[in-house]
């Protein structure tokens, strides 16, 4: 009974393995469970597993099928390290893309710097992710300059002279409170308080306290997932909200959830976007927003569409180098030209600065301008592209 | 430099955070004192607690009946609390009393990572909210939410039965015999694995009660128990582990020590100044605030 045991395990191991030596393999690594931001995650998995079957159903690449192998970070850098190692060691993938939380990208590129095998961010926006210029790293997401400039252009806009900052411990938060000051600096004029809290801390009414005796013409949200929600939700209680307005730092109100949790202070929040109904899809773009729509009965936001745009972008760049080898593979990355989700080439120059392997969407500023609003009505107050 | 009006107003959030940590280690202590053995899941059971305020209110009885949602979801935390030690810890009474607390932690630990999974299995990594309708509230200077401070009221109501319970019925001093001796209670007739269940179930349910009344403020997710844990045992350590004062005491000055710290000092560290305080405790006084030195026999 044990030999049989051994010999059944044993034919299943072959087996497993052998169905990965055919196909090709690519690493996802997003957050999947708290403290991470569980739904960020869910939706770039959900676009990049369309994406393996969308290349899948038309034959695959260099003749082999894509396989996607997917690991929870949990928004730690730890567990974010030590997926990548298990996706190259074990699951021998050719790419790792994903990555939500900034200081998961950022601690996996140290290692994979060794190990070679590229990364591809697309929703993580702390400039180190590419101003450290390691040749496996690349991203097709905003940058933290970018995404400052973007919210400095609104406080001109609308006259406001002092602003506070709630942001999170995290290179993200530590990222884009520093670079605002640095650009309020610049500007003169303004007024920047910064408060930063733990992420792990569910009662952030001290540091909300802090914010309402400055007196704020705007708070910045700058918290991720659940901290994100805390926040709005403290500052209501206490009376911030709606009294003075909020920009919350990426596209989270976008999602399906948002007005299950803000039903009653959503509406007046302005945040964050990279992409609008009213933007133009490529022809991949466009199949893959039907695709989504078919099978998850909402339409797909930038996650997603990011998520799908990565598996793309790989697959285009192996077809084109004719290899399934990291190391051709960051060498066609860096030279071609590729198609993902928006009507815009994709290319990853070796550029200065953080804009090295980088491929930058427009910003927007979206605006909820009645309560359960959909954000595709929401209003477009910002669009900001980098020049 | 800073208001009179912040000071009251971070002195008033810190005390009602404070009583509520002191709600979530109380479960804690109160099983270590009954059963000597620390419940590594308290978490899981604040969490469930969470999920069932969550479902009563939002698929059965509504926000207005909020306050029957949190009796029931107790109530079922802590028919979820018999159901697992009867299960679970039971079977390792027979077991020699030496390696029974390790017992005890092997499996709790296992019911952690197994209760967290399922959550994250049958109701995926978000988050959820059952909503309130309570009314914004001014308590002095200060306006919170009406959810926050009927957790708070609804918190000292629960302290205040639970030391009710235990000065004043049979089975409380049943309870209050067997934490100081449970071979003594054994020679009085009275069965000490029905008391553990008792016991396990009441604590368990302390922190579904904390759950439930926080699932509105601090919202529902798989990890939400986290800290519960965390503060749970910071509280245990300040207070001194099996002391029941000591766990209210220990609550709300972890309450306010973290609130006047993320006000005054620096926002960044607010988990910190409670490990600050940990670390002190340890040092000046190992056994807790209101601990007591153990007795092997």
């Amino acid at each position: 009974m044990r030999t049989k045991g051994i010999l059944l395990a044993m034919a299943l191991s072959v087996a497993s393995f052998g169905a990965a030596a055919q196909d090709i393999g690519v690493g996802l690594i997003v957050p999947l469970s708290a403290p991470g931001d569980a739904t960020g995650g869910q939706l770039i998995r959900r676009g990049a597993e369309i994406g393996i079957e969308m290349v899948n159903a038309q034959g695959g690449v260099l003749g082999k099928k894509m396989q996607l192998f997917v690991q929870d970070s949990q928004g730690k850098p730890e567990a974010g390290v030590a997926a990548y190692r298990r996706l190259v060691s074990e699951n021998k993938v050719v790419a790792v893309p994903g990555f939500f939380h900034s200081s998961v990208s950022i601690a996996v590129n140290e290692v994979a710097k060794d190990m070679g095998v590229p990364t591809l961010a697309v929703q993580a926006s702390a400039s180190d992710i590419t101003a450290k210029h390691y040749d496996i790293a690349f991203r097709t997401h905003v940058v933290d300059p970018v995404r400052v400039e973007t919210w400095m252009t609104f406080i001109k806009q609308k006259g406001f002279k002092r602003v506070s900052l709630i942001a999170e411990t995290t290179d993200y938060g530590i990222g884009l409170a520093d670079e605002t000051l640095a650009q309020a600096k610049k500007m003169g004029g303004i007024e920047v308080q910064k408060v930063m809290f733990d992420r792990t801390v569910t009662d952030l009414t001290p540091q909300l306290l802090q914010v309402k005796a400055f007196k704020p013409d705007m708070v910045i949200n700058i918290g991720v997932g659940q901290p994100l929600d805390l926040i709005m939700d403290q500052a209501t209680t206490i009376g911030l909200l709606p009294n003075t307005p909020m920009l919350i730092s990426y596209d989270a109100p976008t999602r399906p959830q948002f007005w299950q949790l803000h039903e009653k202070n959503g509406n007046g929040i302005y945040f964050i976007a990279y992409y609008s109904p009213k933007s133009k899809l490529s022809d991949i773009g466009d199949q893959f927003a039907k695709a989504y729509k078919e099978k998850y009965k909402e339409d797909p936001v930038y996650g997603a569409l990011n998520g799908f745009g990565a598996v793309m972008i790989l697959a285009q760049a192996i077809k084109a180098g004719n290899s399934a080898d990291p190391k051709t593979l960051i060498k066609t990355l860096e030279s071609g030209t590729y198609k993902s989700w928006p009507d815009a080439p994709v290319t990853f120059p070796k550029a200065d600065g953080v804009y090295w392997h980088n491929w930058v969407p427009p910003v927007l500023i979206l605006h909820y301008t009645a309560a359960k609003q959909d954000w595709k009505d929401a209003e477009v107050t910002v669009t900001y592209s980098k020049k | 430099m800073y208001s009179t009006e912040l000071v009251v107003q971070t002195f008033i959030s810190g005390v009602m955070i404070g009583v509520l940590y002191a709600l979530m280690a109380l479960g804690i202590t109160f099983i270590y004192s009954i059963m000597r053995m620390i419940n590594w899941a308290m978490g899981e059971f604040y969490m469930i607690g969470s999920y069932l305020q969550y479902m009563l209110v939002a698929w059965l009885l509504g926000p207005d009946l909020w306050w029957l949602a949190i009796l029931v979801a107790t109530a079922g935390v802590f028919g979820l609390g018999l159901l697992t030690e009867w299960s679970l810890l039971k079977p390792i009474s027979s077991k020699a009393a030496e390696v029974r607390s390790d017992y005890a932690t092997v499996i709790t630990l296992a019911l952690l990572l197994m209760l967290r999974s399922l959550a994250t299995g049958i109701a995926g990594p978000n988050q959820f909210t059952p909503g309130s309708n309570l009314p914004i509230v001014m308590v002095g200077p200060m306006p919170m939410a009406g959810a926050r401070v009927a957790a708070f009221v609804f918190a000292l109501v629960a302290l205040g039965v639970f030391w009710a319970v235990l000065r004043y019925t049979w089975y409380g001093l049943a309870l209050r015999a067997t934490a100081q001796s449970r071979v003594g209670v054994q020679t009085a007739g009275i069965d000490v694995l029905r008391v553990d269940r008792v016991a396990f179930g009441i604590g368990v349910a302390l922190a579904g009660l904390a759950g439930a009344l926080l699932a509105p403020v601090f919202l529902v997710f798989p990890t939400n128990g986290l800290v519960t844990t965390v503060k749970g045992f910071e509280i245990v350590v300040i207070g001194g582990l099996g002391s029941i004062p000591g766990a209210l005491i220990a609550g709300v000055l972890l309450g306010l020590i973290e609130s006047f710290g993320a006000a005054f000092i620096d926002s960044a560290y607010q988990n910190i100044y409670g490990f600050v305080l940990v670390l002190l405790v340890l040092v000046l006084r190992p056994t807790g605030l209101f601990g007591e030195r153990g007795r092997e026999a």
